[in-house]
């Protein structure tokens, strides 16, 4: 009696639209949280105008972002705080990361000086000699 | 008998679709085209300090452009707009200021420049003349400070 032979391979049927539906799915998850999680961290402020301004440079140096407010408010971390609170701060900072603490200072463009200069007394005062202003480029001047 | 022989003769294919494929990197880089317009790009401009000692400093200027041991820039805030003075000397406009410093960093550039605003300064205007002296390539640009608001 002769019997079919089934040695033939059977067919392997690998359905990838399960498979691209779950990645674009983990995608926009991702995109989504990162988004959320930058503007956390980014307060949105109407920046000094400037031409001389120089790219930022994202690398291993410490640094200290202070965002200064229109009122003249102070946010350290996004929190509040006072000059007196801002001078202990940086001395902690320099006292743990050295000379090298940068602070970059992101303040409101209408924001009165007097707001500005004490914070920068007080990176003065714990030793921070590397301030920046960040600001966004204009035109022409 | 004959029967049908199952042994297949061609190797199996894998189709793979590509249309959703593309749909998803269609969807990827219109995404970050458009979250990529709206983020402003930030840039830093680098300062150093010069801590005022009192509420007024005597600055001991000599006038003549040739002499110059420092630059002191005042800036005031008069009927709600800038006022310059360049070494006690009242100057106009932001552009006479530019011009001011064009001729000095002309005679001397790595002399130092000093910015001393008033409290009541926006520190928008405060930023445009600390950008006009670096713009004119002065090396040794401070702020004057002081400790309370």
């Amino acid at each position: 009696m002769r019997v079919p032979i089934r040695s033939g391979r059977a067919e392997v049927g690998f359905n990838m639209t399960p498979m691209i539906d779950v990645v674009f799915l983990l995608i926009i998850f991702f995109l989504v949280s990162s988004h959320l999680a930058r503007q956390e961290s980014r307060l949105q402020l109407p920046l000094p105008l400037a031409q001389s301004g120089v790219e930022t440079v994202y690398d291993e140096r410490p640094r200290v972002t202070v965002n200064v407010l229109d009122d003249g408010k102070i946010l350290l971390a996004g929190r509040h705080v006072s000059v007196d609170e801002l001078l202990q701060r940086l001395n902690h900072e320099v006292s743990r990361m050295g000379q090298e603490l940068e602070l970059r200072i992101r303040a409101d463009r209408d924001v009165p000086y007097r707001f500005v200069g004490p914070v920068m007394f007080a990176a003065a005062r714990a030793g921070v000699w590397q301030v920046n202003f960040a600001v966004i480029r204009s035109r022409d001047r | 008998m004959r029967r049908p022989s199952y042994v297949f003769q061609r190797a199996s294919t894998l189709g793979v679709v590509m249309t959703p494929m593309i749909d998803v990197v269609f969807l990827l880089l219109v995404f970050f085209v458009w979250t990529a317009s709206f983020q402003v790009v930030e840039y830093s401009l680098p300062s150093s300090l010069f801590a005022a000692s009192g509420t007024g400093s005597e600055v001991e200027v000599d006038p003549e452009l040739e002499d110059l041991d420092r630059v002191v820039i005042r800036i005031a805030w008069q009927d709600a707009r800038p006022v310059w003075m360049i070494n006690e000397r009242s100057v106009a406009s932001l552009s006479d200021v530019r011009n001011t410093l064009s001729g000095i960093a002309a005679i001397q550039s790595d002399v130092p420049v000093v910015l001393d605003a008033s409290p009541n300064v926006p520190l928008g205007h405060v930023i445009d003349v600390y950008d006009i002296a670096r713009l004119e390539s002065f090396s040794k640009v401070q702020f004057a400070v002081t400790e309370r608001p």
